[in-house]
């Protein structure tokens, strides 16, 4: 119904111009929703206003909007009154200004009626009830003024008066940013059934829980420039544009488990306007307001915008101007097709004698993600995590870093290895030596590095310390939150408490800069508020660096707040793995559903071992604890399988079905 | 923790006689060697003399100045000892670091050899290598620690494959440290107390060995030893020239032993709780 074709906006603001739109493409379809997502200031409201003709006068603009095919851009005000509110209606995000203060809310709804249908006033009061009843607001409201309504009765107001006219195109700025819990799922039930009627809805919120419930498209708008297009239900789980996954990671649902996460560094805004260069050409600029990191202030017109707070940004993403490609039923701009593939492990198994300790595990982490490794004591999980951090080594299988083989990589450069992966132990004080300064334990992977590690240290001996290796230190403490005062630095592990000793091994691990951190049990020797500082730290180390991080963990409780993705382990095997908030809700593995059902203190289904029945080597490792066993679990590993659609892997061949909230109601009902 | 260790040898009774014996040993001896005029082997004097003013221990029967002679023992007696032990540690640390890091064939060999050269009397070798081969003292001293460096080098290697699988160290190794780097910022500082306790020991062994192969004759006989000069003068004990010429090589000897093993002990109480610990 509406075209968007590569539509940009410059708002004129005395000597700079502000650049809001960027060569936006996107169509609006009957009975289709498309959402628009992204910050603020990111050109969403802009968008709806140039669909509605309502810029300001001086915005220059370019491209083309189409409605039915016919050109938008270039009617004047009078074609497209006629338009707005028969054809196109928008519902407002600053709902009260809005609204006309001195007269009813009434009256005000049935404008439209009156001035487009020519409706007689008492007919169109009428209709304008019966409507302002259906978005719930009673009689008696109806004739109120509009201060003294709410802010959602306002909202639903003014979805009325938008909706009075049925429009074939509307346009939702914000709708549900008023509204609480109860009226959000009305709406989300009113958007359906306009969605029904063939309506063509755009939809501009920062909620994405609405966007994921209602919509059909969603489009990740950054700094006016569109990074991503993808269905909306991928929204949460399956996403390829670091900024979308940023962006999702930041917003509280009631599915999410983990602890929220952010987009580094701050929004800022694009400013246009142009040089004249010494050779008399002219070239356009893009000013960055608040990116300091550029000289003068310039950015190159070339490069992805999200690039300074990407976290996963390489010197390519400043070089070739980066255009919007297909990717799977996604379209992504980024140079490196979205977010990368950091590590796989692939079939890897490892024994120690007779002892299995990783059997055919298969593992791939995408770079900035959380991976939480759980499982019971001797269920191979710190191997698993050693062998992906080049510790230890596996005795078949392949395992890839940054698409090259770690092991070539360990035997070829194993400093430059070294300095791409940062481990800390599980006991803090036990991984430092206590004979080692603060400022030696943290500088220690460079002294490793530094082949003259022992003129350096005799050179600190005598007061004069490598400036550069001092600085990478320095910084490292102060990413832990430490103090770097000098009195700090020559303190001895013994001298600190248990959540300093664990910072500074934190530290340690990230003095290289590294790329991925496996953290074994990081807080297991910490008491529970010393173990809240060192999450925190690592989730707030991970927003700001973009940190890869396998965390190991035997705790379900610890894994639930930090991770992306849980992998369940089970004697050496991976019995499930996949989304932590599908892990968590709708485990899948009965194993995993007793973790979680442990950790809660509910044991719903624990029973003695049925039988006695051996297992043979190739069966379910859990087959002899499991309720749910069938008779073939005995003999042979099942097979991998996955709940549709999503990246939820797990194995069993008689998987829990009933997820654990509905299992408690249908029990609760049966009382 | 360097400091910590001070404070509690400075309140154990056994360091604190064992020390201030030791330092006491070591002014009367160097000073005493300033004011001794005369040369050991001047055999020029009237033998067999009384303590006088010129000759405060008097002279022997080979006309030589008995001070002179006991200032020149001792000093031959602990260097022997200093050498012996020190040699004996070299080698235990270099041949118990090798077995532990190496592991494997190499540490068996290690391993398997020291518990061979355990099992021989030390005594019976070096009474078979001096009475045969009659090396010089210094060849002596390591063919002594030859001899004695299993001790260490068994516990060296023992404490060493402990700290192999500690946290930091295994740390260091995932961080890509080299075996060197890790055996020189790792491992030797954390073994310091065996290297102490073990030179102790081995220092007292050598210098018993010294004054009971010199007592049995089996050194040079010009040589000035402690046993050298308690077995000379032994046969003139029914004489009374045994007061100023048997006594004091005998008390000198005995405070040596002393001091050395109120050290060893005390340094033992110490460390060994915390090697335990460890």
């Amino acid at each position: 119904m509406v075209e968007i074709e590569n539509y940009s906006a410059v708002y004129q603001d005395g000597n700079h111009s502000l650049l809001a739109l960027d060569r936006v493409t996107f169509s609006l379809n009957e009975g289709y929703i498309t959402v628009l997502i992204g910050e603020s200031g990111s050109g969403k409201t802009t968008m709806a206003n140039a669909i509605m003709g309502l810029l300001p006068k001086n915005t220059v603009t370019e491209g083309s909007i189409r409605l039915n095919g016919d050109e938008l851009t270039h009617l004047d005000d009078d074609s497209y009154r006629k338009l707005r509110w028969r054809t196109m209606a928008m519902v407002f995000q600053n709902s009260a200004a809005v609204l006309n203060p001195v007269q009813r809310i009434v009256n005000q709804v049935a404008e439209p009626l009156i001035y487009h249908l020519g409706i007689k006033k008492e007919e169109a009061l009428q209709i304008t009830e019966k409507k302002l009843a259906h978005m719930s607001i009673s009689s008696d409201e109806m004739f109120r003024y509009p201060h003294e309504l709410s802010g959602g009765q306002i909202q639903r107001t003014l979805f009325a008066m938008a909706l009075i006219l049925n429009p074939r195109v509307l346009i939702l700025d914000e709708p549900t940013s008023a509204m609480d819990a109860a009226l959000k799922a009305f709406m989300i039930s009113l958007l359906k059934e306009l969605k029904s009627k063939g309506t063509a809805i755009l939809l501009i919120t920062h909620d994405l829980d609405l966007a994921v419930k209602t919509a059909d498209e969603a489009i990740m708008l950054y700094l006016g420039q569109i990074m991503e297009v993808l269905p909306a239900r991928d929204l949460m789980q399956t996403l390829f544009h670091p900024c979308t996954v940023a962006m999702c990671r930041s917003f509280p649902t009631m599915d999410a488990v983990r602890d929220l996460g952010g987009m580094r560094g701050d929004a800022f805004y694009r400013y246009t306007h142009v040089h004249r260069l010494s050779d008399g050409k002219t070239e356009p600029h893009v000013h960055i307001a608040a990116g300091a990191d550029r000289e003068g202030g310039h950015a190159p017109i070339l490069g992805c915008l999200f690039r300074p707070r990407c976290t996963q940004a390489v010197e390519e993403c400043g070089r070739t101007s980066i255009q919007l490609t297909q990717a799977g039923t996604h379209k992504v701009r980024c140079v490196r097709g979205g977010i990368v593939d950091l590590l796989q492990l692939k079939q890897i198994k490892k024994a120690y004698g007779r002892i299995t300790a990783v059997d055919n595990a298969s593992v791939s982490l995408r770079a900035g993600e959380i991976l939480t490794i759980v499982g019971e004591t001797g269920s191979g999980k710190t191997t698993l995590a050693m062998i992906a951090a080049g510790a230890i080594e596996q005795d078949s299988g392949m395992r890839t870093f940054k698409d090259r083989t770690i092991d070539e990589w360990i035997k070829n450069e194993r400093f430059s290895f070294a300095s791409e992966v940062g481990i800390i132990y599980q006991n803090p004080a036990e991984s430092v030596s206590h004979r080692f300064t603060v400022y030696d334990i943290v500088a220690e992977p460079l002294h490793i590095q530094n082949k003259s590690s022992g003129a350096a240290a005799s050179k600190k001996r005598s007061g004069t310390q490598n400036e550069e290796e001092r600085k990478k230190v320095l910084n490292a403490l102060t990413d832990v939150h430490l103090p770097v005062e000098p009195d700090f630095l020559m303190r001895h592990p013994h001298e600190l408490n248990m959540g300093a000793i664990q910072r500074l091994c934190i530290a340690r691990a990230l003095v290289h800069d590294p790329v991925l951190i496996v953290a074994d049990e990081p807080t297991s020797a910490l008491d529970p508020s010393v173990q809240a500082k060192v999450i925190k730290l690592l989730l707030n180390l991970q927003i700001e660096k973009g940190l890869t991080i396998i965390f190991v963990t035997h705790d379900i409780g610890v894994a639930r707040k930090i991770s992306d993705r849980i992998c369940v382990m089970l004697a050496g095997r991976i019995v499930e793995i996949g989304p932590a908030s599908k892990i968590i809700n709708e485990p899948r593995h009965p194993y995993t559903e007793l973790l979680i059902d442990s950790a809660r203190g509910e044991l719903i289904h624990f029973e003695s071992p049925k039988s006695e029945q051996s297992v043979s080597p190739d069966g379910c490792p859990f087959a002899n604890r499991c309720s749910r066993r069938v008779g073939k679990c005995l003999e042979m590993n099942p097979p991998c399988s996955n709940v549709q659609g999503q990246s939820h892997l797990f194995w069993c061949f008689n998987p829990v079905v009933l997820f654990s909230y509905d299992k408690k109601m249908r029990t609760d009902g049966e009382k | 923790m360097k400091h910590n260790i001070f404070n509690v040898l400075i309140i154990n009774r056994w360091f604190v006689f064992g020390i201030i014996l030791a330092v006491l040993l070591v002014i009367v001896f160097t000073a005493g060697a300033w004011f001794s005029r005369y040369d050991p082997y001047n055999a020029s004097f009237s033998p067999l003399s009384p303590p006088s003013a010129r000759h405060w221990l008097g002279v022997n029967d080979g006309g030589m100045d008995i001070f002179s002679e006991l200032m020149y023992a001792v000093r031959n007696t602990v260097l022997f000892g200093v050498l012996s032990a020190a040699a004996a540690l070299a080698l235990g640390i270099f041949a118990g670091l090798t077995a532990a890091w190496k592991g494997g064939l190499t540490g068996n060999i290690l391993m398997r050899l020291s518990e061979v050269i355990m099992s021989v009397p030390p005594v019976m070798i070096m009474i078979i290598v001096a009475s045969f081969m009659r090396p010089s003292a210094v060849t002596l001293a390591f063919t002594l620690s030859l001899v004695s460096w299993p001790t260490t080098a068994k516990a060296i290697r023992s404490q060493a494959l402990a700290l192999r699988e500690r946290m930091h160290v295994r740390a260091a190794r995932d961080m890509g440290g080299t075996s060197s780097y890790i055996i020189v910022r790792h491992l030797l500082p954390e073994l310091f107390p065996l290297y102490l306790i073990g030179f102790i020991a081995k220092l007292r062994m050598a210098v018993f060995m010294e004054a009971s192969l010199a007592f049995l004759g089996l050194f040079d006989p010009a040589r000035k030893s402690i046993g050298s000069m308690i077995r000379y003068a032994l046969q003139y004990y029914y004489l009374d020239v045994w007061l100023n010429w048997l006594i004091p090589p005998v008390v000198c000897f005995s405070l040596i032993i002393m001091s050395i093993t109120f050290l060893a002990i005390s340094l033992e109480e110490v460390f060994d709780p915390r090697l335990k610990e460890i």
